[in-house]
Order: C-alpha cells, then sequence, then structure tokens
C-alpha cells in the first residue's frame, strides 16, 4: 500500500482576534492527495485555502484533527515532513531580491542540506529547466514576474521533494506565463511528484488537476472531476449584449435554461444560464434578432459555487 | 554538524552578496567608513573641548571600538528583513535551523564593523593627537573581533525581538546600539553609572572586552587582558544561548498564532 501524500482528517483551525468573535478559517476538513496526483483546491478568497497550505507546510497548527504528508505527522514529525515537501506560494515574494537567481537556489540547497557538489549541478539543472540559464548571475529584482515565479518554482523543487505545495501560484501572472507555468506542473506530475495546488480560477483546475476539491467557508464541499468543473463553466456561462430590444429580452427570459436577464445601468443586458447547450440558445435568439454586439464570459466562482451548493440543497456557510 | 557549517557557509555567503548589492568599494569608503570616522572624530573634539589629552585617548579609543558594535548592531534590522522579504516561512518550512541561518545571514556586519574600526584604529590616533604606538594598535583587533562576535549575538536577540514586533524594529536596534554605547565604558566609565545600571553592563557585551581594549592599549597588565577578554567571551556565549532559544520560541509560538505569513 502507498501512503497517500496529503491526508487530511478533520482538520480545524480557529484564529483568535483582538476585539472580535474567534474566526474559523477551516472547519473540519478531510481531504486526501493520493501519491502522484495532481490536486485542485479551488475557493474563492478566504476560504481557506492558505490556512491548510500553511498548516501541510507546518507554519501553522491546526486547533484539532491531523494532517500527514507523506505519511508523517505535521506536528509531531516536522523533521520528515519538511525534508519530504516543496512550497511556492503566488506574488513577488519569497526571494532575496538582491540576490542572483542562482545564489537564491544555492542558498536554498544548503538549507535542505545538498552536498555542495550536487547541489551546483542541480541549481544548473533547475535554472536551465525554467528557462532562466541566461539570466542565472542577475539580480533578481531585475526579474519580470513570470521569472520570478518560475524561479520559485525552482527554489521549491530543490529539496527534490516528493510533494509540491503550490498556493495560488500563477496569481497576477500574465496569461502566457500562467500557461508556462501550468506546463511545468504537469510536467512535474510527470516525474510522479504529487502535488496540491489551490486556485480560484476554475479554468486553471480545470486544466491542470487530476482531482479538484472545493472549499468554501473554511469547508470542503466536495471532490469533483476537472471534466465537471468544464461542465459548469459552460452551464452557467454568461452572455452580455447591447441593444436589445425589450421584446428580445422577454424572448430571452422565455428560453428554457435561462435563469436571469438582468439590464445593467448602460442598458447592457447580462443572461445567466443554468442548463447545458442554453447559452447557444440565447446567442442564436440574440443574433437572429439582429444584436451583434453580444460577447461570452465564464460565470464567477462564487456564482457557480450558489448554483452547485443550492442544487445539492447544502447551505450557503 | 557538518550541516550546521554548511548552512552557515551559505547563509553567510548570501550575507556578503547582500553586501556586495548594498555597497560598491567606492560608496563603502566615501559614505559609510567615512561616517564612521567622523562619528569618532566628533566625539574626540568633544574631548578635546574638556581640554585632557587622557579624555581625548579615551574617547577615540572607545569610539573606534563602538564602531564595530555600532555596525554589527545592524543584524537587528537585517534579520527583520527576513519577514519583509517573505522568506520567513520558506526558512520555517525548510529542514534548517532558523538559528543556524540567522546566524551566518548576517555575519557581513562582523567583518564590515571590524574593518572600519581596524582603520579608525590606524588612522585616526595621529591626527588627534593621541600618542599609541602602531604595533599595540594593531595586536588588539583580534580582541574587537572577540568583542564583534558578542555584540552580533545579542543583535540576533534584538532582532529576533524585531522579528517579532515588525513595527519597533528600527527602535528596538537603536535603543540596543544607544545603549551599549552609554553604557558600556564607550563614552564615560563603567562606574560612572548607578549601580543597577553598572551591574546591567557587567551582562551586556562590550563591556568587558572594550576594558580588555583599554588594558592593551594603556598599561594594563597582560591578565588585565586576557580576563577581559575571557569575560567578554562567557558574555558573548551567554547572549548566544538566549539567541538560540529566542528563535526556537520564535517559531514556536509562530506556529501557534498564525504570524508566519506566506508570502508576508
Ligand atoms: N492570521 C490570521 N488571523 C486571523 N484570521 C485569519 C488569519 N489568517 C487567515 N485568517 C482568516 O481565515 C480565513 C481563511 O483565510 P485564507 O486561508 O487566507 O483563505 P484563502 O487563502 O482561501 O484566501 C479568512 O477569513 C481569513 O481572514
Ligand atoms: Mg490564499
Amino acid at each position: 500500500m502507498t501512503t497517500a501524500a496529503v491526508r487530511v482528517r478533520g482538520l480545524t483551525r480557529e484564529f483568535t482576534r483582538r476585539r472580535a468573535q474567534p474566526r474559523l478559517a477551516l472547519d473540519a476538513v478531510d481531504l486526501t492527495v493520493e501519491e502522484g496526483e495532481v490536486h485542485g483546491l479551488l475557493g474563492p478568497n478566504g476560504a481557506g485555502k492558505t490556512t491548510l497550505c500553511k498548516i501541510l507546510s507546518t507554519v501553522l497548527l491546526p486547533t484539532s484533527g491531523t494532517a500527514l504528508v507523506n505519511g508523517f505527522d505535521v506536528v509531531r514529525e516536522t523533521k520528515q515532513v519538511r525534508q519530504g515537501i516543496g512550497i511556492v506560494f503566488g506574488g513577488e515574494r519569497g526571494l532575496y531580491t538582491r540576490l542572483t537567481a542562482r545564489q537564491n537556489l544555492m542558498y536554498w540547497s544548503a538549507l535542505y542540506q545538498q552536498p555542495t557538489r550536487v547541489a551546483k549541478a542541480r541549481v544548473a539543472e533547475l535554472l536551465e529547466r525554467m528557462g532562466l540559464l541566461e539570466r542565472a548571475d542577475d539580480a533578481v529584482e531585475t526579474f519580470s514576474r513570470g521569472m520570478k515565479q518560475r524561479l520559485h518554482l525552482a527554489r521549491g523543487l530543490i529539496g527534490d521533494p516528493r510533494t509540491l505545495l503550490l498556493d495560488e501560484p500563477t496569481v497576477g501572472m500574465d496569461p502566457v506565463a500562467a500557461r508556462d507555468f501550468r506546463s511545468l506542473v504537469a510536467e512535474l506530475r510527470g516525474e510522479g511528484r504529487s502535488i496540491l495546488i489551490t486556485t480560484h480560477d476554475m479554468a486553471e483546475a480545470e486544466s491542470v488537476c487530476d482531482k479538484v476539491s472545493l472549499i468554501d467557508g473554511g469547508k470542503v464541499i466536495g471532490t469533483e472531476s476537472p471534466r465537471t468543473i468544464g461542465g459548469w463553466m459552460s452551464k452557467y456561462e454568461r452572455v452580455r449584449a447591447q441593444g436589445v430590444p425589450e421584446e428580445v429580452r422577454a424572448k430571452l427570459r422565455a428560453l428554457p435554461g435561462v435563469s436571469e436577464v438582468r439590464v445593467e445601468d448602460d442598458e447592457e443586458v447580462l443572461v445567466s444560464v443554468d442548463a447545458e447547450g442554453a447559452a447557444a440558445r440565447v446567442l442564436r435568439t440574440l443574433v437572429d434578432a439582429g444584436v451583434s454586439a453580444v460577447s461570452t464570459s465564464r460565470p464567477s466562482l462564487e456564482e457557480v459555487y450558489l448554483h452547485v451548493i443550492g442544487d445539492r440543497g447544502l447551505a450557503v456557510r | 554538524m557538518r550541516n550546521t557549517a554548511r548552512v552557515l557557509r551559505y547563509a553567510f555567503a548570501s550575507a556578503m552578496a547582500d553586501l556586495r548589492a548594498t555597497y560598491t568599494w567606492k560608496s563603502w569608503g566615501l559614505a559609510w567608513l567615512l561616517r564612521m570616522l567622523f562619528q569618532v572624530t566628533l566625539f574626540a573634539f568633544i574631548g578635546k573641548l574638556i581640554g585632557d589629552p587622557r579624555v581625548v585617548e579615551y574617547l577615540v579609543i572607545g569610539n573606534s571600538v563602538f564602531i564595530t558594535a555600532d555596525v554589527v548592531m545592524l543584524v537587528c534590522a537585517s534579520t527583520s528583513w527576513e519577514r519583509m522579504s517573505g522568506t520567513l516561512p520558506l526558512l520555517v518550512a525548510s529542514p534548517a535551523a532558523p538559528f543556524t541561518v540567522f546566524t551566518g545571514r548576517s555575519a557581513q556586519w562582523l567583518l564590515d564593523g571590524l574593518a572600519c574600526s581596524t582603520i579608525s584604529l590606524l588612522v585616526l590616533p595621529p591626527f588627534l593627537g593621541v600618542q599609541l604606538p602602531l604595533g599595540t594598535r594593531l595586536a588588539v583587533v583580534p580582541l574587537i573581533a572577540v568583542i564583534a562576535v558578542s555584540v552580533y549575538f545579542f543583535g540576533l536577540v534584538l532582532g529576533g525581538l524585531a522579528l517579532r514586533a515588525m513595527a519597533a524594529r528600527n527602535l528596538i536596534g537603536r535603543v540596543g546600539s544607544i545603549g551599549l554605547m552609554l553604557l558600556t565604558g564607550v563614552q564615560v566609565p563603567v562606574s560612572f553609572w548607578p549601580t543597577p545600571l553598572e551591574s546591567l553592563a557587567q551582562l551586556l557585551p562590550l563591556t568587558h572586552g572594550l576594558g580588555a581594549v583599554r588594558a592593551a592599549l594603556g598599561n594594563g597588565s597582560a591578565s588585565d587582558v586576557l580576563r577581559g577578554i575571557a569575560l567578554e567571551v562567557v558574555v558573548g556565549v551567554g547572549w548566544a544561548l538566549v539567541a538560540a532559544f529566542t528563535y526556537w520560541r520564535l517559531t514556536a509560538s509562530g506556529r501557534r498564532d498564525g504570524t508566519i505569513e506566506f508570502g508576508g
């Protein structure tokens, strides 16, 4: 039997706050990331994603419940946990910006207890792999956001970890950089590493994960296949149109699968749907009526959660 | 053990890289070093106003050695940079001990401070009319190195406090530095202070080491020098232990109350 990369049971974390009610950031969370799996943790801001990552990376203690990483307990066996994980979080921070990329990596390789000879080779290999070799000896403060993030990932890989914890790694990246980053994640999966990646982006969850757990208000609502997430994105798609006459609006409202037709301030009409194929019907109706200023957009995560939770008869929060 | 040495070495390597990124040789010499030499000269002139050559000598020696302490106390600030750069959680989550890393991480100041003090002792006395043989001035440099290390561990303790109270980080460093300047016999003899402060001074770094330097440069006996420097070592080891405890506490309480922020 193989040990799961991450095994979390009944994990709860409460934050006490000055002059305020304590906040329950995680509420009896159960989660399993199998070995070799890319597991997405999808949830809006404040859902508890970072709190979970912090507990798994041993920088935060749980209030109750258990969490094992690579089979080791994050409270009692911190040493073993730390040796087996790599951590990457999004944003600009977490690097020594005055040092060069190579100096950053050599420094961390010493902290991950690698012999100098091994470290030199590994650092060169990681720089090459992340496309940073040419800038290896430049100060990190001169790097673009995408480069910093790739260096961050290289840093996370320095100890050759079995399990990677990626906390919103693509936040703030431009689309091209984010796509490159995702293909790196896919490569890492190919090497047999287990990955927990948090995100609030459904498209990201769909494109890189083997499984996706939904988290909101500190609770895991369920675990789905990325296909299902993709299905929701089209099922709950939104259509925007301008210059829609009143009788056409009425027609739209009468279409099956249309949940709402809202008129925004600037006379823009926003159509929400909640059935497969309904968005296509809306588009056809608009085009047939001669409306040409039409665009579609993805639903927000919050909207999808409202639908999903509603459909399952679960209470929100 | 070997691992600790390597962590120290690499942490020190990045400390030096940090230093090189902060200063060029020119800006170090023209701005930083000159500022330190001015500071010594300024205090020496106060002695000249008083008109006693022994006071001038007292101040030149005290302030030249104090430069090392002043520079080394930057460890307090550079330790708190770890939180600003967002690397603190990564450090805590790594297999290395934070105390080891922090010990190497700011060690550039040891060399920086020692260099400034040495140059001050070599260059300034003749200009300020203080007669000290060149040989003895050079001979006290190793004593100053010992002082640098014990002040460093004291600064690491304050740096650990600054990491917990980031808003007060500059204040903590300044108070520490000024405290050393006033209490440890830099400007006035330790005996100048009321008994409680005098006793406090015995526990601070610099006090005994500076005494040893004064003994070596004046007509103290060899045993005075040895006793002073031995006490400085004892005080330094004491502060190193307190520092180790401080960083252990920092991690333990940070994990409990959630103050080790990701990316923050
Ligand atoms: N150190 C803390 N003190 C108090 N509340 C916190 C702390 N860290 C997180 N929280 C709260 O816990 C909840 C979950 O936060 P977080 O895990 O950062 O969410 P996410 O990463 O999904 O955006 C939020 O309501 C947040 O305000
Ligand atoms: Mg977060």
